[in-house]
């Protein structure tokens, strides 16, 4: 038992003298490693807390949101569509939405207006989110003004700013009273934009929805689950962005890997020759071979994964995110929650690591069977 | 603090929370019970979990009204050193409310295309009315009460 260990020990001590022996070379060889786990990992990391933070703004979403359809384009949904809706069997609660979207001329911006009584969203007052606020240069208890279809513009006064934390979900959000809301936007009374249907048992959702859709024929129920299933596959593997880049990140993973794997340089087989005429066993070769490996991929692996860990942590992906996030012009300062999903960091090992230890052992191990004469003649 | 409360409220407005009827007035099911009957975790299908309380105190979950109807007709193989006139009260949930409610004055919608937990059950409502809409929406066979319910009846559910 301590012989075997030892003579690990010995082996593992000659590799690392010999990637030593071969600086440059290994050094490059290294970089190159970390590069394509950084990007691997970065988009995994990214995604998944995407995902998550997509998962969070629709936990609380209503279960069944009814839009009213005219020529294929959405309309202003009539009030008494609700009351109707109320009074089916298994609906717990159906809530009117007023809410749209203002193009802000002066800076090209969309903001997201919600109509809402709220205690500090009284007539004439807003709460607004932190890219609001910044676009429109405005503090707390400053007035702005929207345009309004009439000739006067809707003055509104700054009664909160959202955190900077709530960026993801609120950065272009807008909370008016119903009553200014109607002003902003000459809103039709006896209209909402939408309804969002609450059944008590989830079991009756698709029930409810055919029943609405009959009842209503104009009517579009929406299920959370159809809503969740559409954000999930925006921000999953088949996702168009983020395939491209892993599709392209793994491609250039197994160039890197064949590249390896497609021969050994004269001076290595020279040395494998020169190791087989002094008494190594193939064995001992190919064990030599596997610490180079190891010495190799498992730090670079390491290291690519913390520094793609501080890429989409600390400085919030910046190689990304232009890419991934869409927002028009009120890009959302966020930082995401670390969410490391350890199932796929380990695809992620035994799709790189280990076919790069294989890839380097095998061309080794054709090397080390032939004659140690020929080795060292070619 | 302010400021959370007005995000609170944002959140609500965007996206509607309400507050679901279950468990209303109703001890919470605790996430470890598992049912009596064939031993599965309750807590997993809040709106299939039905109790029975026994005279001494003792209560019983079940992920499903079949498994409360079978626990009911054979006490002391699932509880034994207890009997049928032990049990003091039987709870079931109303389907379309999800509101705890008397297994003996429910009515059950049998043979409906809505299959529970542990498959094909005995789907309980408060009102008649109730279960008329739901043997019409979901194509139920029959509707029955309390005292109609027998072992076979139970037996032959899948």
């Amino acid at each position: 038992m301590i012989r075997t260990g030892e003579r690990q020990r010995n082996i593992l001590e000659f590799a690392l003298s010999s990637l030593h022996r071969r600086r440059g070379r290994n050094l490059s060889l290294l970089a190159m490693y970390v590069l394509i786990i950084f990007v691997l990992a970065s988009l995994l990391f990214f995604v998944s807390a995407l995902k998550r933070e997509a998962a969070l703004v629709l936990h609380d979403a209503p279960d069944l949101i009814v839009q009213r359809m005219i020529a294929g384009r959405q309309e202003l949904i009539p009030v008494e569509y609700g009351a109707e809706i109320a009074s089916i069997r298994g609906v717990a609660e159906v809530r009117s939405r007023l809410w749209g979207y203002y193009f802000d001329s002066w800076n090209g911006a969309n903001y997201t207006v919600i109509a809402h009584n709220s205690p500090t969203g009284t007539e004439g007052g807003a709460a607004i989110g932190s890219g609001v606020a910044r676009s429109r240069k405005v503090k707390v208890g400053e007035m702005f003004p929207l345009r309004t279809p009439g000739t006067e513009p809707l003055l509104l006064e700054v009664k909160t700013i959202f955190p900077d934390s709530s960026d993801l979900r609120a950065a272009d959000l807008i909370i008016i009273s119903t009553a200014d809301f109607s002003r902003l936007f000459n809103f039709p009374v006896g209209k909402v934009t939408d309804l969002a249907v609450t059944v008590t048992n989830v079991r009756e959702l698709p029930t409810v929805a055919a029943k609405i859709a009959s009842l209503h024929p104009d009517s579009r129920p929406i299920l959370k689950s159809e809503i969740q299933r559409t954000y999930q596959s925006i921000f999953d593997w088949r996702g168009g962005m983020t395939l491209l880049i892993l599709l392209s990140a793994v491609l250039s993973f197994i160039i890197f890997a064949w590249d390896r794997a497609t021969g050994l340089s004269a001076e290595e087989r020279k040395e494998i020759g020169i190791l087989k005429s002094i008494g190594w066993e193939t064995s001992d070769v190919l064990l030599l071979k596997f610490w180079e490996g190891c010495a190799i991929s498992l730090p670079a692996f390491l290291l690519g994964v913390i520094l793609a860990y501080g890429h989409v942590f600390f400085l919030s992906a910046p190689l990304f995110s232009q890419a991934l996030k869409g927002w028009s012009i009120l890009y959302p300062r966020f930082q995401l929650v670390p969410v490391v999903d350890i199932s796929q960091l380990l695809v992620l090992f035994f799709l790189t690591v280990i076919p790069y230890t294989t890839a380097t052992i095998i061309p080794s191990w054709r090397t080390a069977t032939i004659d140690p004469d020929a080795a060292m003649r070619s | 603090m302010n400021r959370l409360y007005t995000l609170f409220i944002t959140v609500c407005v965007l996206w509607t929370t309400t507050v679901s009827a279950v468990d209303k007035g109703a001890p919470p099911v605790p996430a470890t019970a598992k049912c009596a009957v064939c031993g599965m975790f309750v807590a997993k299908y809040p709106e299939w979990v039905s109790s029975t309380r026994f005279k001494d105190g003792s209560l019983s979950y079940y992920d499903g009204p079949k498994d409360m109807f079978s626990h009911y007709f054979d006490t002391a193989r699932y509880t034994p050193g207890k009997r049928q006139a032990d049990m003091v009260t039987l709870t079931v949930k109303d389907y379309y409310t999800l509101a705890p409610l008397d297994a003996r004055t429910a009515f059950y919608v049998t043979g409906s295309d809505i299959s529970g937990p542990m498959g094909q059950e005995l789907v309980p409502f408060r009102g008649e009315k109730d279960a008329r809409a739901f043997k019409a929406d979901h194509k139920g066979k029959r509707i029955v009460r309390f005292n109609e319910i027998t072992l076979q009846s139970i037996t032959a559910l899948k």
